[in-house]
């Protein structure tokens, strides 16, 4: 079942900028909002520096809005304490960044398994899901491979099997083929709107790319830090 | 070099701002290394450049010095030597001896007993008081010099609150002697012998007042200026044909290569600990330019992409290490001048505990003690720097972005490495088996230098090891942050493992030192219970010389015997002696009385009555362990002595251990003693008491009935005991300053790897919690690591320093002092350091955990 997210008129504002005059403020967001029902499948479009990126970031919990209200299942993100923000990112929302952002240290069944152990489940278990979570990305046979082994859509399917292993309610995408060629990204799509959607996920996929955008159901176009009509 | 000019910004300058703490702690590594080595030179230095000055002062302007190798040089020898005059030699006959003074601190003195008519010619005298106008400084010399009378250095004259006049009390023979202060002299010249602690008499007060009569100490020549060193020689012949057995004549420094090697042990000893040290220090170096490399590789491939040469990145690496050398040795010399007084205090204190009491070493910063810590501090950096300067150069541009790489060509170096590791430690199982070159136990140092290399390389193998067969284990018992640390260990492998190695190095030094100073002390306990079972024990007041000074005469035997209430006298009776320049002891007992009492246990278990009655009955003598292992003898050889009628050659009745002075004992019975060497008295006495006297009525009757006559130390056995284990541990307190000191470092080590990975790693710790770990879990994660990182180093660290401390008991110690010791581990103080040891690792690891939980895991996310 998915999440529901409803975001009411969300800005973040990064410190001063003299040369823009007195007082003024550099903001990512200026005042966003929309609403996702559970399973939704939305493209964020825009160009880099849009406040794509930033938007994740508050919907992963990572960051806290300069003022508006970020709710996931009725619950205003801002409000958690910390251990309720690690908590969410643990069981509710799950990210796939642009450059993977596996631990080079680990390999792929560790990397898939770690958000697993870090919520308690035990070794043995962690291991066998996160060992079928890479059968159903197509990578049985890396669960040795350590990132460094791996190529660019290895990785990011990787990054994938991770994202779903812990059973989320919201995915969020950011920039997952970036830094892969079209026929690997293609592939990581196909995971993402296939694998991941027809599971009933809410997913917010970033994205400066058209061809990306037009997996998804609804597209909102983003503009310095606007949605655009 | 103008290619590496525009390297230095982006690979050196810019990354050392960004890193300043990491550099700071690496440069304060090194400065503690080399502040240890040049604290322990120049304390080392200082103590021989005292003696030698003393000798030197001594020698004056002598060409030639006839040397005693015996008890003396018989007067006689004067008239054998009479020729010279007709060749234009002056020859200087002069009386040497140590007393302690009565008043002032009890200071000890070298006193000088000269003839004022001839000692001139090699010595220089300059009174404070002006000489009239009609005076020679002979004439003075000549109209001072009185019976009883003595000239005193000016700046002990004014310690002692001494004028022309006053009377000086010296401790001589037992007795206090009132001497008269016949002139002051400046501190010039003769003066300066022993730093100034030294009194001029004449030659027949110095006879007479420490039992010397009928011998003389040296007698210098003064030859003429013209003669070539052809003419010289064949002096020097003709006239070691003229001297008696016993007596040597060579040129006057000979002296002091004995003095040298008197010391020369317990200073090498010392200074192979403070190299250890050292490179603890100095595998900061390593550890920190392998890091460096790690974290500019992006950089290094951009500059080679852009055309700079691989030789001008390693250039700029090496570069890196000689700077990290330079501030690190700059620094360390001067904490260690700071530290050398200190160093001086405890090296100072021993060599003149047990070698020349009259010593006063003073600190001198001698150049070359500090050139040598420098450029030790120096090199060693730069060596460090070699490794990580070539993986620099030979970085591939196009794989700089894939990380793991590296790490992968560093877990394919694991097996190789350990048995590179465990092929050097073979080796040093086999260096242990050659005896000493020179006198010094090199092999054996080498052993130990092989064992720590070889640990040092099994390091990576023991990390991959314990992490793949502990990850299970470790996941079930503290979660996943277990997990977590293990990757990082083994990821990290070339960082983790380098930290590993340098905490065991470190350890290994304190767990060998702890192992040999313990079973050390254990012998020497085991040893003084089994020797000094007398009640009390006698010697002549010696201020606050820990060794007897001069020697009791004869009277003072007899007297003790008669004491009611002491039922045996066993008075040891010695002299030093030498041969080939090699320094040792000739003394004597009453091997009747030591039979009866087995107070000599024999090195190979024999036992002690049947050795000593046989040595009584046919003649024979025993030696001391130092000893039979200086000069390469055992049981059934035979031994010369410079008896005063010719050599006496005598056979070995057997070794005993001797565990009081590294010099080496031939020891023989008083009555053969007295019959050789025409010498009676005691330098020490042990006393038995009947069982109803209490040894402190004993001590009691004693002074009692010597009080008016003579100047005796009695000492009970338990105090004398206590006085022996007082200055053992006195003797190794710098040896456990050197442990703290190598600890201190290597944890730094850990601390500044641990910041180091911290900083590195911060895009994976902003992944985990990303992953929805908590910050405590992260900041755990980091502390396991510490922790696995102080298991295995402690775990490397004990093995090492067990096999160090064996080979530091079994091969340096016997081959060094020829002391056999039994192997006693002090196990409650090593788990108590290892404790603490591993508390400050955990300790070291809470900055580099607070970093890691306050990682904003947006912001560096966002960093691309």
């Amino acid at each position: 079942m998915g999440a529901r997210v409803v975001v009411e008129s969300v800005r973040k504002a990064w410190g001063l900028v003299p040369e823009a005059g007195e007082g003024a403020v550099s903001e990512a967001l200026a005042g966003v909002s929309f609403s996702l029902e559970p399973g939704d499948f939305v493209a964020l479009l825009g160009p880099s520096g849009c406040g794509k990126s930033t938007l994740l970031n508050l919907l992963g919990a990572l960051d806290r809005p300069t003022s508006g209200r970020v709710l996931v299942d009725g619950h205003d993100l801002a409000l958690l304490s910390d251990a309720g923000r690690d908590l969410y990112r643990r069981r509710t929302a799950a990210t796939v960044f642009q450059f993977f952002n596996l631990l080079p240290t680990m390999t792929s069944l560790e990397n898939v398994a770690l958000p697993l152990l870090l919520d308690g489940v035990p070794p043995a278990e962690a291991d066998e899901r996160a060992a079928a979570a890479l059968g159903e990305v197509g990578l049985p046979e890396k669960s040795g491979a350590f990132p460094w082994q791996l190529s660019g859509g290895q990785m990011q399917r990787v990054a994938v099997a991770r994202a779903l292993v812990a059973k989320p309610s919201l995915l969020l995408a950011d920039e997952p083929t970036g830094n892969l060629d079209s026929r690997s990204g293609a592939r990581v799509l196909d995971l993402v709107s296939d694998l991941v959607a027809g599971r009933g996920v809410t997913i917010v996929l970033a994205t400066h790319s058209t061809e990306a955008a037009a997996r998804a159901a609804r597209v909102l176009r983003l503009r310095d830090g606007l949605l655009e009509a | 070099m103008s290619r590496v000019a525009p390297l230095l910004g982006p690979l050196l300058f810019r990354p050392l701002r960004r890193d300043r703490l990491r550099f700071a702690l690496t440069v304060a590594g090194i400065a503690v290394g080399v502040a240890t080595m040049a604290a322990i030179l120049l304390a080392n230095a200082s103590v021989l450049a005292s003696f030698s000055a003393t000798v030197d002062v001594v020698a004056g302007k002598a060409g030639l010095t006839v040397l005693p190798d015996g008890p003396g040089i018989p007067e006689e020898t004067l008239e054998r030597l009479a020729w010279l005059r007709a060749r234009g030699v002056t020859v200087v006959p002069a009386v040497v001896a140590t007393a302690a003074l009565k008043g002032g601190n009890g200071d000890v003195v070298e006193v000088l007993g000269i003839d004022p008519v001839t000692d001139p010619a090699v010595r220089d005298y300059r009174f404070t008081s002006r000489l009239d106008a009609e005076e020679t400084t002979l004439g003075r010399l000549f109209a001072v010099f009185q019976r009883n009378s003595v000239l005193v250095p000016a700046p002990l004259a004014e310690r002692l609150g001494l004028t022309e006049g006053s009377e000086l009390g010296v401790f001589a023979g037992g007795a206090v002697r009132r001497l008269r202060v016949a002139g002051i002299l400046r501190l010039e010249g003769a003066a300066r012998a022993a730093a100034g602690s030294v009194v001029f008499a004449d030659i027949a007060t110095a006879q007479e007042l420490f039992a010397r009569e009928g011998f003389l100490d040296r007698i210098d020549l003064v030859v003429p200026g013209d003669l070539d060193e052809a003419q010289r020689s064949a002096l020097e012949e003709s006239v070691r044909n003229s001297l008696p057995a016993g007596v040597t004549v060579g040129r006057p420094d000979r002296r002091t290569a004995t003095v040298d090697r008197m010391v020369r042990s317990f200073r090498v000893n010392l200074t192979a600990l403070g190299l250890i040290a050292l490179l603890v220090g100095t595998y900061f170096v390593y550890s920190t330019l392998s890091i460096s490399v790690l974290r500019r590789r992006s950089d290094i491939g951009t500059v080679r992409a852009l055309g700079a040469s691989s030789r001008s990145v390693f250039l700029v690496f090496l570069a890196e290490g000689a700077a990290l050398g330079v501030l690190g040795s700059l620094l360390g010399l001067v904490l260690g001048a700071g530290m050398a007084k200190a160093a001086l205090a405890a090296v100072g204190g021993t060599a003149t505990d047990f070698y020349l009491p009259q010593a006063a070493p003073s600190l001198a910063l001698e150049p070359r003690a500090l050139a040598i810590a420098f450029l030790a501090g120096l090199l060693t950096s730069i060596l460090s720097a070699l490794a990580p300067a070539l993986e620099a150069a030979h970085v591939d541009p196009a794989s700089t972005f894939r990380h793991g790489s590296v790490e992968a060509s560093r877990r394919r170096a694991v097996k190789p490495l350990a048995i590179a590791g465990a092929f050097l430690l073979l080796l040093g199982a086999l260096a242990t088996r050659p005896g000493p070159v020179g006198g010094l136990p090199l092999f054996g140092f080498a052993a130990v230098f092989l064992v720590v290399a070889g640990v040092s390389l099994l390091a990576p193998f023991a990390v991959t090891t314990v992490a793949r067969h502990g990850d299970r284990l470790a996941v079930r018992l503290l979660g996943v942050e277990a997990r977590i640390a293990r990757a990082n260990l083994t990821g990290s492998l070339s960082r983790t493992a380098v930290a590993v190695a340098a905490l065991s190095m470190g350890i290994s030094m304190m767990v060998a030192v702890a192992v040999m100073v313990g079973s050390f002390r254990a012998t020497v306990v085991d040893w003084v219970s089994q020797t000094l079972k007398a009640d009390l024990f006698v010697a002549p007041e010696g201020g606050r010389s820990q060794r007897a000074l001069g020697r009791l005469p004869e009277e003072v035997v007899t007297l003790l015997e008669r004491v009611p209430g002491v039922a045996s006298v066993d008075p040891f009776l010695s002299f030093e002696a030498t041969r080939d320049g090699v320094p040792f002891t000739v003394g004597s007992g009453r091997f009747a009385l030591v039979a009866a009492h087995g107070d000599l246990p024999m090195a190979d278990g024999s036992d002690t009555r049947a050795v000593l009655a046989r040595a009584l009955s046919q003649g024979e003598a025993v030696v001391s362990e130092p000893y039979a292992v200086k000069f390469g003898v055992r049981t059934g050889d035979l031994v010369t002595l410079p008896a005063v009628d010719g050599p006496a050659t005598l056979r070995i009745a057997g070794v005993y251990r001797d565990y009081s002075n590294d010099r080496g004992t031939i020891t023989i019975d008083r009555a053969l003693f007295r019959r050789l060497f025409r010498m009676d008295g005691a330098v020490s006495l042990a006393l038995r008491l009947d069982p109803a006297i209490s040894p402190e009525e004993g001590r009691r009757r004693i002074l009692s009935a010597t009080r008016d006559r003579f100047a005796l130390r009695v000492q009970t056995n338990a105090s004398l005991r206590d006085a022996a284990l007082a200055l053992f541990d006195r003797t190794f307190a710098v040896t456990y300053a050197l442990e703290a000191v190598a600890i201190a470092v290597a944890v730094l080590g850990v601390f500044s790897t641990l910041l180091a990975l911290v900083l590195e790693r911060r895009r994976e710790i902003g992944l985990l919690r990303v992953l929805g770990a908590s910050a405590a879990r992260v900041s755990r994660a980091v502390r396991y690591e510490a922790a696995a990182l102080s298991a295995l180093g402690i775990a490397l660290g004990v093995f090492a320093g067990a096999a160090m401390g064996w080979i530091l008991i079994h091969v340096v110690n016997k081959q060094s002092f020829g002391w056999t010791i039994r192997t006693d581990v002090p196990w409650a103080f090593l788990a108590g350091a290892l404790a603490l040891v591993a508390l400050a690792t955990l300790a070291a690891a809470g900055r580099p955990a607070r970093l890691a939980a306050a990682t904003d895991a947006a912001a560096v996310l966002k960093e691309e």
